[in-house]
C-alpha cells in the first residue's frame, strides 16, 4: 500500500512545492483513503487544495481501465487504443473550433471520447496512446473521456495492448448482467437478454476490408423491440425465444441496438415464454422523458401536442446535390442551385414529460393537408410566397392532440422523431374523465 | 441545450406560486416553482380568452389577455417583443377558446406581493375539444405531483435521492425539495379538491347549472368531501338571470341583475361572490365594463 502510494505523494508533494513533509502528506492520503474512504483522486486534490496549493499542477492521475472510469472524474490516466477518430468544427462561445473525436477501447470496454484542444501528435485508428489527466462527464446516462489543456497524450507501441476487433473482443470477466429490451443503454456490455425474435436476414458487409456475414433483424421482449447483429451464425430464426447471454450495446444515433458475437451464449427457450410475435411487434406507447433518457428508441408510439412548427416546414427547395433545404435561394455546400420542391414538417410535439422535434415527410404532410405538392406550389405562386403553406399547416396542427409513431434518435439538440405514420388524437375525455375522478374518490 | 417542456398546469396552482430558480448552464433558464413542486419553464395552457386589452399605448402596445381555466385566470402578456403572439392577439373576439404556449413569468412589485403571468410564444384559437382535453392532461399532471407531493411529506428526511429511489423522475424531484424547502408542507386537500373540481368540469353530469323547479338527479358517485369550489344554488340562479336578461346580446346589465337576484333571495354579498367565482370559473365574462355575459 505504502509503496503504491509514494509516487501520489511525491505528486502532491511536488504540487505544493515541497513545503509539506512527506511523512505528513503520507498520513494525511492514508487518512482520506483508509479512514475517509475517498477515491485516491479526491484524496490527493483535497490534499493540494487544504495546503493552498493548486490541485490543477497535480501531475499524475489514477491509472485506470476504461470500465472502472465513473462520471466527474477530474485526472484520470489511460492506456488505450483510438477505435474510431474523426474531425469537428463546433462552435464554442461564439467561436469555431475543429475538435476530434472518437472512441477509446481497452480490453474492458470502447467508450466515447472528445479532444478539445489540440494534441501534440496525430490520432489514427488503432494507435496505442498512454493518456495522462483526462477528464470524465457524463453525457445520456454513458461515461465519456475529455481531453483538455492539461491531458497529456502520447502514441505507445501498437504491442501495448491487444489489438480491437470489432465483434472479436476479449471473453466477459464475470456473469452477465440480465437487462429487459426497455433498460438497454448504449455502452452496456456482458448483457444478457431474453426475447423473441420477430425477424432475421443474413447480409454480406465489409470488415477491415474483409467480407463477413452479419445476421441482423428484430428482437423484442415485453418491454420492448430494437434491432440487433449477430456476428456469428447462431441458426438464429424468427419466432424462436433465446436468452442470449454475453450481449453487448451499440447505439446508432442514439438509439440502443444490440450486438453478439462468438463470445456469447445462446440458449434456446420454450416459444410460449414470452408473447406470440404478433402481440410483441407492437409499437409501444411512450412518455418523451422515457425516451430522452434511454436516448431514443426504434419504432415507438407517442401520444402529445404539436406546440410549434419549426423553421423550415411546409413548401420548401433542397438542393439537388445533397438534400439539404435551401436558405433564400442558396445551400449551405453547393452555394446557388435550383432547388426541387418538397414538402415537409418540422414540428416540436410535446407531451407534458418533455419535447421533441417530430418530421413528417412529402406522403404524411400531403395527407394532413389533403393537397398535392403541386397544388401546394400552385397557391404559392399565386400568393407569390410560400409561407401560405406554412400557415395553413400551422392553422391545422398547432395545439392539435397526435400520435405519432416512428424512430426517435437524439443529437446534441435533443430528441427528433421520423413519423412514419401519425393521426390525430381522438380521446374519450369524459370516460377519462370520469374514470380518474373515481379512483380520487375511491382513495379519499 | 434541451428544450424545454411545456408544463399543463391549472391558474390556480400557477397563480399560488411565489418562488423563482434558476437553472445552471451558460444561460440558465429562469423557472416558476409551484407549491407542488412543478418546475415551470415553459407551460402549455388552453382556456377561454375572456377579454383582450392594450395596456400599453398605441404606438407602443402591450396586449394584456385573461384566460380563464376550470379554478382561475391566467395572465397573458404580449408586447413588442412578442410580434406574433401580439398580433394575433389584437385581431381575437372574446369569448374565445385560445391555446396559449408561452414561457412563465413572475412579478414582484414589492417584497411579499408576486405575480405570475405568462409571456406566449404562440397563440391560437381553437375549439372546444382542444380544451378538454387539455384539462384532462392538467388533471393528469396535478395527480402525478400530488401523489409525488404526498410521498416526499412523508419522507424524513426529505431527499432528491430519496425520491428518485421510488420512482420520481429527477427534475420533478428537484422541484419538489424545492418547495418543500420554500413552502413547508402545503396542504394537499386543496389540490386534491382542484383536481376533483377539474375532472368534474369536464363532465356534462356536474356541469349543467340545475334550473330550480326540475328534479335534482343525484349524481352516480356523490363526492364524499364537496369541495368548496362547486358551483353553488346561487351560481346556478345567477348564471340563470345573467342568460334571461341579455336580450341583446351584448351581455347583462348589472343593475338588472342585481335587482332580479335581489328577489329571488340572493343577497347582494353572495351575488358578488358568485359573480366574481363564475368569472374565475370562465362561465361568465364582461364584455364591457357594468354588462356579464354568458360564455
Amino acid at each position: 500500500m505504502k509503496e503504491e502510494l509514494a509516487p501520489h505523494v511525491q505528486d502532491i508533494n511536488r504540487a505544493l512545492g515541497n513545503k509539506v513533509s512527506e511523512q505528513e502528506i503520507e498520513r494525511e492520503l492514508s487518512s482520506y483513503l483508509n479512514v475517509y474512504r475517498v477515491s485516491l483522486d479526491t484524496a490527493k486534490r483535497s490534499i493540494v487544495k487544504k495546503h493552498g496549493g493548486n490541485p490543477a499542477t497535480l501531475a499524475m492521475g489514477v491509472s485506470k481501465t476504461l470500465r472502472e472510469l465513473m462520471p466527474g472524474e477530474q485526472s484520470v490516466n489511460l492506456l488505450a487504443r483510438i477505435v474510431s477518430v474523426n474531425e469537428k468544427d463546433v462552435t464554442v462561445e461564439g467561436g469555431s473550433k475543429r475538435i476530434l473525436y472518437g472512441i477509446l477501447g481497452d480490453p474492458t470496454t470502447t467508450i466515447p471520447f472528445t479532444a478539445w484542444e489540440p494534441l501534440s501528435v496525430p490520432l489514427a485508428k488503432g494507435d496505442v496512446v498512454r493518456v495522462q489527466n483526462a477528464y470524465t462527464k457524463e453525457y445520456r446516462g454513458q461515461v465519456q473521456v475529455n481531453f483538455g489543456s492539461r491531458t497529456a497524450v502520447a502514441k505507445e507501441a501498437p504491442t501495448a495492448l491487444p489489438e480491437y476487433k470489432p465483434g472479436v473482443g476479449q471473453p466477459y470477466v464475470g456473469k452477465p448482467t440480465p437487462v429487459r429490451v426497455v433498460d438497454l443503454r448504449e455502452g452496456g456490455s456482458n448483457v444478457a437478454v431474453t426475447a423473441r425474435i420477430l425477424s432475421v436476414e443474413r447480409r454480406e458487409v465489409e470488415v477491415d476490408g474483409a467480407p463477413k456475414a452479419v445476421f441482423s433483424g428484430v428482437l423484442a421482449d415485453e418491454t420492448g423491440k430494437t434491432q440487433f447483429s449477430a456476428w456469428k451464425d447462431f441458426t438464429l430464426k424468427a419466432d424462436e425465444v433465446l436468452r442470449i447471454e454475453g450481449a453487448y450495446v451499440k447505439s446508432w444515433r442514439g438509439i440502443p441496438q444490440i450486438s453478439f458475437d462468438e463470445r456469447a451464449t445462446i440458449t434456446r427457450l420454450k416459444p410460449d415464454l414470452l408473447p406470440s410475435s404478433e402481440r410483441l411487434n407492437v409499437s409501444p406507447r411512450m412518455w418523451i422523458e422515457d425516451l430522452a433518457d434511454r436516448g431514443g428508441a426504434a419504432d415507438v408510439t407517442v401520444r402529445g401536442i404539436l406546440i410549434d412548427l419549426r423553421e423550415g416546414s411546409g413548401l420548401v427547395y433542397r438542393c439537388p446535390e445533397c438534400r439539404r433545404v435551401l436558405r433564400k435561394g442558396a445551400c449551405r455546400l453547393h452555394g446557388e442551385v435550383k432547388g426541387e420542391p418538397d414538402l415537409r414538417v418540422k414540428a416540436v410535439l410535446d407531451d407534458g414529460s418533455g419535447a421533441l422535434t417530430a418530421v413528417f415527410d412529402r406522403e404524411l404532410t400531403e395527407a394532413l393537408l389533403d393537397k398535392t405538392l403541386d397544388i401546394c406550389i400552385a397557391s404559392a405562386k399565386e400568393a407569390m410566397s410560400t409561407e401560405i403553406v406554412r400557415d395553413e399547416l400551422a392553422d391545422l396542427l398547432v395545439a392539435q392532440p397526435i400520435e405519432a409513431r416512428g424512430n426517435v434518435t437524439s443529437d446534441d439538440y435533443g430528441l427528433m422523431m421520423i413519423v412514419e405514420t401519425a393521426k390525430l388524437l381522438k380521446v374519450d375525455v369524459q370516460a377519462e374523465a370520469r374514470e380518474m375522478l373515481e379512483g380520487l374518490e375511491g382513495s379519499a | 441545450m434541451i428544450r424545454e417542456v411545456a408544463w399543463r398546469l391549472f391558474a390556480s396552482e400557477y397563480n399560488d406560486a411565489n418562488l423563482e430558480a434558476e437553472g445552471t448552464g451558460e444561460r440558465p433558464p429562469s423557472y416558476i416553482v409551484t407549491p407542488l413542486g412543478a418546475k415551470v419553464n415553459r407551460v402549455f395552457v388552453v382556456g377561454v380568452i375572456t377579454d383582450v386589452e392594450n395596456v400599453g399605448t398605441d404606438g407602443q402596445p402591450m396586449w394584456r389577455a385573461r384566460v380563464s381555466d376550470p379554478t382561475g385566470t391566467f395572465h397573458v402578456y404580449a408586447g413588442q417583443y412578442q410580434p406574433e403572439a401580439a398580433a394575433t392577439l389584437s385581431k381575437l373576439k372574446p369569448p374565445v377558446f385560445g391555446a396559449i404556449v408561452g414561457k412563465s413569468r413572475i412579478y414582484s412589485p414589492q417584497p411579499g406581493t408576486t405575480y405570475t403571468s405568462i409571456r406566449p410564444e404562440t397563440i391560437k384559437a381553437v375549439d372546444e375539444t382542444v380544451r378538454d382535453f387539455w384539462i384532462l392532461e392538467a388533471c393528469r399532471s396535478l395527480r402525478k405531483r400530488l401523489n409525488a407531493m404526498g410521498e416526499a411529506q412523508k419522507m424524513d428526511p426529505l431527499t432528491k435521492e430519496g425520491l428518485v429511489k421510488i420512482g420520481v423522475k429527477e427534475a420533478i424531484a428537484d422541484g419538489i425539495v424545492q418547495a418543500m424547502n420554500h413552502y413547508g408542507r402545503v396542504d394537499l386537500s386543496r389540490y386534491t379538491a382542484m383536481l376533483a373540481e377539474g375532472l368534474r368540469y369536464l363532465l356534462p353530469e356536474y356541469r349543467e347549472p340545475i334550473a330550480p323547479g326540475e328534479p335534482v338527479v343525484e349524481a352516480a358517485a356523490p363526492a364524499k368531501e364537496e369541495p368548496p369550489r362547486e358551483p353553488d344554488e346561487s351560481e346556478a340562479k345567477v348564471l340563470e338571470i345573467i342568460a334571461s336578461l341579455d336580450k341583446d346580446g351584448k351581455g347583462a346589465p348589472w343593475e338588472g341583475i342585481l335587482e332580479n337576484a335581489t328577489s329571488k333571495g340572493v343577497s347582494k354579498d353572495s351575488l358578488e361572490e358568485s359573480i366574481n367565482t363564475l368569472l374565475d370559473k370562465g362561465l361568465i365574462y364582461e364584455p364591457i365594463l357594468g354588462r356579464m355575459k354568458k360564455i
